[in-house]
């Protein structure tokens, strides 16, 4: 499909009747407690198979310093090495073998482990979660474990490369140098880093200030003060996170590029986007969806009606739950005859977007945007950790229906006002195959 | 979308349809009954996310009544999702407007028309779903974009080993019926020559209301029933289409756009539950992506190779598959054939048990947004045992896992999984 017809789309925004939709139902928003000083959040789902349950300890990225690049990786990682239970094996084992899992994540300000188990198996899930965090073990074999296991997964993590790309926008788009690195660290930063750097790390960062629990499904075999306890063996106190300022790079270009071990280029571009608390947000969520629509529409091989290797090779993402929030729009030139007039045919959709005047109706991107929404909280991790977000800023991790509230409220000005407000300017990330370059 | 998300769905690209043979726990408010205009309805509400996933669910030959049009069923679920109905706008764009997405499932023996929308669209869906089959109005139109769908899903297919390797198998397990031929047409010239008079009587046969299951998951009521518009009312559901097996299956050597080795095994019906359950649990023990034993290992020799294995719970009988892809496929291979020899023994109790929990885990994490368990429910419905769905609370499946035993698994094993099929497929590049 042509630019210029694009063009023209974009600048009706489809002039499409009004979507009839039933009343939304109301989901039970999560309920919000604090027991013993610690912030839990609560959704039963008695339909639910599982139990599961997201600790966020103030333990993330920016409580490095630049030199500790992977330091919270590492704790985290060791964590889950370290060993537990009767017979003595690693927690990931050990929660394995009662028949759950659990992983952890590391954000900019927080570290997350989530676990998850049948619902009769989550209080020994939760005991075993609880003995690991109160007393990791830091021996150096432990810690060589963990760091083995961390440079085994950027290993993998580098033939992805839209996280190769994400990687590098992230630290561009960081206002603290240090939450913008790398959430496992480099293989060469974790060589640096040792039993008594994780160590010292565990006891200044892992403190019960800010932590947060949030549980979802059966949780009958979970009392609040259960799900509190997680928290409970954390000393007192709270945390600051790491001021680092570094100068930006002054350039002409927002360009980034990379050389991976990887089959086909990608193109990935960022911009700064709203959190869940502004006012912005559902106007955001609108437009990722009517984003996320056009790109795939440009890409889908004419006429076909199915999800194609074409249609899935693009995408517009709204990363909200990330501190800052982005949103992304990505080509895998691997699954596309020609990824640079996709991706600049894309860019052109949002700058067409930002600069010319909307008319007609949203209500169908509005619906797509309450699609994606509603369609991709469903699993507990995701709700757990959506909860988790949404009551960061504010009183109400009330997800579902904030969210829904706030695309059901928006208008083509409100979408027109947030394209010009956040879409001027993007950071474009290519990651290329090796022996490649930009002209090719 | 959260980033985990993201990075999850781009790692997986297509993730398979195909119901994982293992899954567990649901609503204890699960009700099964009567469609207003014939066929039945399973539902599994859970009123605490916002989005509803509604399944229909057909006996339907792949490959025509008579075997004598492969693809056609393929050809006949998307022109029926695409035909414009009385309002003018198809099911298909109907979906898309309410924020929704549509999927036609096509295997040798059933369809599965697979939607998930937001809650506050369940009913309309209902009503415009059984109206698109249960009164299909295919035209040359639809017969158009469904022959363009096919042919590009058909050239797409040969790049996926997986997939690829698995109708190879069939082909050589079964030599008759419709498990002996591709769901999707494998050449324009199958795709051209099946006329939309054709197609227009098969959707009107296959997808008639009594033919069908409905799955209704999510954010949906027993009052979305009503919202059925269509269907006859009379005469029951087909018989199932069960395929001629192979008196001694042969394997088979075959040049491809992408190399791989498939492996494969016939099994229990799904009547034979306990043993299905066995295999479920071999397969998951053995093949799990990150967890399963041979995962694990092909993971930690950092070689290029990778298995996928499952058994697949049909009515008659069900299968075994383990493909297998990458530059060190060989290698993998045999130590897929070890590591099944050494489940002829049984397992310590200590080990067992841990993996039989960790299964149940696995089963229930299968099942837990609505779209998967529509697709369990409409799968095992068509199958012949709506019980039986992995997904239940406490239900017949969760009873089969926890009555499994090491000396049983390994008698299983033993009886099932011996001398497999073996098609061995070579890329077009390196054989020239």
């Amino acid at each position: 499909m042509n630019l210029a017809r694009y063009g023209a789309l974009v600048l009706t925004f489809a002039l499409l009747p009004m979507t009839a939709l039933g009343a939304a139902p109301a989901v039970p928003p999560p309920s919000i407690d604090t027991v013993a000083g610690t912030t839990v959040l609560q959704q039963l789902d008695s339909a639910a198979s599982l139990a599961g349950v997201t600790l966020v300890v103030r333990a993330g990225l920016d409580r490095q310093t630049m030199k500790q690049n992977g330091l919270a990786a590492l704790v985290a990682e060791t964590i889950m090495k370290t060993s537990v239970g009767t017979p003595a094996v690693p927690l990931e084992d050990a929660v394995a073998a009662r028949g759950g899992s659990v992983r952890f994540t590391v954000d900019p300000g927080d570290v997350r482990f989530y676990a998850e188990a049948l619902p009769a198996d989550a209080p020994a899930v939760l005991d075993l979660l609880r003995a690991a965090i109160a007393a990791p073990d830091f021996s150096p074999a432990t810690v060589r474990a963990a760091r083995t296991a961390l440079i085994q997964e950027i290993a993998a993590s580098q033939q992805v490369a839209l996280q190769v790309g994400l990687d590098m926008l992230n630290a561009v788009s960081s206002p603290q140098a240090n939450a913008g690195l790398p959430e496992l660290g480099t293989p060469a930063s974790l060589s640096d880093l040792f039993p008594s750097d994780a160590s010292a790390f565990y006891r200044a960062y892992y403190r019960r200030g800010g932590v947060l629990v949030s549980a979802a499904g059966r949780l009958d075999a979970l009392s609040s003060a259960a799900l509190s306890a997680l928290a409970a063996v954390l000393p007192l106190g709270t945390t600051s996170p790491v001021t680092v300022h570094v100068a930006a790079l002054r350039g002409t270009t927002r360009e980034i590029v990379a050389h991976r071990d990887i089959s086909s280029p990608w193109l990935i571009a960022q911009y700064p986007a709203p959190g869940v608390d502004s006012r912005d947000f559902g106007a955001m969520l609108v437009l990722a969806a009517f984003l996320r629509r056009t790109i795939s529409d440009i890409a889908q091989v004419p006429g076909v009606v199915s999800p194609t290797f074409a249609s899935r090779s693009v995408g517009a993402v709204y990363v909200y739950d990330r501190v800052p929030s982005s949103l992304v729009i990505y080509v895998n030139g691997g699954l596309i005859g020609n990824p640079s007039r996709t991706f600049a045919t894309a860019l052109s959709v949002v700058n067409v977007l930002a600069a010319t005047t909307l008319q007609g109706s949203i209500e169908e991107f509005k619906a797509a945007a309450a699609g994606d929404f509603a369609n991709n909280a469903t699993t507990l991790e995701t709700r757990t950790w959506l909860a988790a977000v949404f009551s960061r800023e504010s009183t109400s991790p009330d997800f579902i229906n904030r969210a829904l509230a706030a695309i059901s409220a928006t208008t083509p000005a409100d979408v027109q006002r947030v394209a010009r407000t956040y879409l001027g300017n993007p950071t474009i990330a290519l990651v290329l195959p090796r022996g490649s370059n930009l002209q090719d | 979308m959260t980033l985990r998300a993201l990075l999850f769905s781009v790692a997986l690209g297509a993730a398979s349809l195909v119901p994982a043979g293992n899954a567990a726990a649901e609503s204890a408010l699960q009700q099964t009954g009567a469609l207003p205009r014939g066929g039945t309805y399973v539902l599994s509400p859970d009123s605490t996310v916002a989005s509803a996933a509604i399944g229909l669910w057909f006996r339907a030959p792949g490959a025509g009544f008579d075997d004598s049009t492969p693809g056609i069923a393929d050809l006949a679920a998307t022109a029926a999702a695409v035909a414009p109905l009385a309002s003018g706008k198809s099911l298909f764009a109907l979906v898309h407007s309410v924020g929704g997405e549509l999927n036609v499932e096509v295997y040798p023996d059933i369809v599965g028309i697979a939607v998930v929308v937001p809650a506050s669209a369940a009913r309309r869906v209902v009503a415009a779903i059984t109206a698109a089959y249960y009164a299909p109005a295919v035209d040359d139109v639809a017969v158009k974009t469904a022959r363009a769908n096919a042919a590009v899903l058909g050239v797409q297919q040969r790049y996926e080993t997986d997939a690829t390797l698995h109708d190879l198998l069939f082909k050589q397990i079964f030599t008759g019926g419709p498990a002996h031929y591709p769901p999707l047409p494998t050449s324009v010239a199958q795709i051209t020559s099946v006329s939309t008079a054709q197609i227009s009587d098969y959707a009107k046969r296959a997808f008639r209301s009594e033919n069908s299951i409905l799955a209704l998951t999510g954010n949906v009521d027993a009052s979305s029933v009503t919202a059925v518009t269509d269907g006859s009312g009379a005469g029951r559901m087909d018989p199932p289409y069960d395929s001629t097996l192979a008196a001694v299956p042969a394997s088979a050597t075959a040049l491809g756009l992408v190399g791989g080795i498939g492996l494969a095994w016939i099994g229990p019906p799904i009547t034979d539950e306990k043993a299905a359950t066995a295999l479920d649990f071999v397969a998951d023990y053995l093949f799990r992506d990150e967890t399963g034993v041979v995962s694990k290992a092909l993971d930690q020799a950092a070689k290029d190779a990778l298995v996928v294995g499952q058994f697949i719970t049909m009515h008659d009988p069900g299968v075994m598959v383990v493909t297998i892809g990458g530059d060190h496929a060989q290698a993998a291979r045999d130590r897929v054939i070890g590591a099944l020899s050494a489940m002829r023994t049984p397992l310590d109790a200590q080990t067992f048990n841990a993996a039989r929990e960790a299964f149940l885990y696995h089963i229930a994490s299968d099942t837990e947004t609505p779209q998967e368990r529509a697709d369990n429910l409409g799968w095992y419905g068509v199958e012949g045992d709506p019980t039986y769905a992995p997904g239940i609370v406490d239900g017949t499946y969760a009873r089969s896992v926890r009555a499994l035993d090491p000396a049983y698994v390994a008698d299983v094993v033993k009886h099932y999984l011996a001398t497999p099929v073996v098609v061995t497929m070579q890329a077009k590049e390196s054989s020239q």
